[in-house]
């Protein structure tokens, strides 16, 4: 065997260690995504799960406003049909997620807006026990979401930076979406009070 | 003179612009050495918070449960959630792995009350049983002024509730009989030394090296904001508890004002 060929067999043997390093890496921070992922779908499940509650418990009330619950019911539908898996989420994917869950979230926050309105229903042990229910969910919602684009935010810098990107591509690695704020949670809940 | 007077001035910025920094924090520093009960407000009476202070710790020491008590004047720009969370991950209430700390946040100023629940005791202290706690013990108290009745019942009630979920790691550890026999043989070889030095020493030859004793090391902690604190670590409240075992929180608990 000539120098040269030596020379090329070591510089390939340490590119195939690099790249299979690369790959490693790339391939547990996914499991670290998959992970949090999880964690954000338990969060949004136990908001779905704490709707038929909270209907049942405002329907109870005389002459509530029907509108804003059927929105709900209706919100929560379409966003419980949505499900993404962990092994797509592309960003276009994550946005239809993403919107779904916010209709939801806008239409929830009318409700309890108008909830406001009938004292006797605020005034019962049970709505303000709910109402604390949904307020923790929402919050653990944010916490996992945060959680999970911190492990989005570590995947992505894996993939996409150069020499990384030309494994990530041979392995079929690519980049995964964020949460993005929501825009319907940063805008106050419009209600309408003329109806 | 004005020589000193210059260093004076440029020690007086100094310290101001410390100051500064510490009010342009978020959240108060945690108190040095660490306690459960930490009154920024100083609302509570010395022995109130004392009795706190001896109540949370020994729950923490026989179960690993860390509830802390913090009292502030009010939670600055932001939201009393996400002080709380702040603070509680920060400090790192409850212990590492278990996740079972637990911080209830009482802004005098804005009379506001958050309890935040770490990860692993959400299941025990639900949010809507925070509420309860919130509606039915502090706010009834708090709206009579009653501050200490109300914090102790409420942590009373979650000491309840929480009781026979964890356990603390000294006594889940001592489960494995090696260790003991280690123990019994050590204590066996020390009086069997010891008889055997006694009697060999006739008494007074050792006594002098005994009587000399062993001192204690004395800690001086320097911080004028501990003369409030019952004359300065009277009772065990002065000592270190050991600090938060770095506990993490998921956005559980629940909050409401009086």
């Amino acid at each position: 065997m000539s120098k040269g060929t030596i020379i090329a067999l070591v510089v390939a043997a340490v590119l195939v260690f690099w790249g299979i390093g690369v790959r490693n890496g790339m391939a547990t921070s996914e499991q670290d995504v998959e992970a949090s992922w999880a964690k954000v779908q338990t969060a949004y499940q136990r908001r779905a799960d704490l709707i038929p509650n909270l209907v049942k418990t405002v329907q109870g009330v005389a002459n509530f406003e029907k509108s804003t619950l059927t929105d709900v019911i209706s919100a929560r539908a379409s966003a419980t049909q949505i499900k993404l898996d962990a092994s797509d989420l592309s960003p276009e994917n994550m946005k239809k997620f993403q919107d779904a869950q916010s209709q939801l979230s806008g239409a929830l926050s009318r409700l309890m807006a108008v909830a406001e309105n009938y004292p006797t229903l605020k005034a019962t042990e049970n709505f303000s026990e709910l109402q604390a229910q949904l307020e923790g969910t929402e919050n653990r919602i944010k916490e996992e979401r945060d959680r999970f684009n911190d492990t989005v935010k570590e995947f992505n810098n894996k993939v996409v930076t150069f020499p990384n990107s030309l494994i990530a591509g041979f392995s079929g690695f690519s980049k995964k979406g964020y949460f993005e704020a929501d825009a319907s949670a940063q805008k106050a809940p419009s209600v309408d009070f003329s109806k | 003179m004005s020589r000193k007077i210059q260093q004076y001035l440029a020690v007086l910025i100094l310290s101001l612009s410390f100051l500064v920094k510490a009010i342009g924090q978020d959240i108060p520093a945690q108190p040095n050495p660490p306690l459960m009960v930490s009154d920024f407000v100083m609302k509570l009476k010395p022995e109130e918070r004392n009795a706190l202070e001896q109540k949370l710790r020994g729950y923490r020491d026989s179960t690993s449960t860390e509830i802390s008590i913090v009292i502030v004047k009010n939670t600055g720009e932001s939201d009393p959630y996400d002080y709380a969370m702040k603070i509680a991950k920060t400090w790192g209430i409850g212990a590492k792995n278990k996740n079972n700390g637990v911080l209830l946040l009482w802004a005098t100023e804005t009379r506001k009350i958050r309890i935040v629940t770490g990860r692993g005791i959400e299941d025990v202290l639900p949010d809507a049983i925070c509420k309860r706690i919130i509606n039915t013990i502090i706010v009834p108290n708090f709206k009579q002024q009653q501050w200490y009745q109300g914090l102790n019942e409420a942590t009373d009630e979650m000491i309840q509730r929480a009781s026979g979920e964890f356990k603390s790691d000294a006594t889940s550890d001592d489960d494995s009989p090696l260790g003991f026999f280690i123990i019994v043989i050590l204590v066996i070889v020390f009086i069997v030394i010891s008889i055997i030095i006694s009697k060999r020493g006739g008494g007074g030859g050792r006594g002098g090296y005994r009587g000399g004793g062993w001192t204690p090391p004395i800690i001086i902690t320097g911080g004028s904001s501990w003369g409030n604190r019952s004359g300065g670590g009277g009772g065990d409240s002065g000592f270190d508890f050991g600090g938060f075992g770095g506990g993490d929180f998921g956005g559980g608990g629940a909050g409401g004002d009086y």
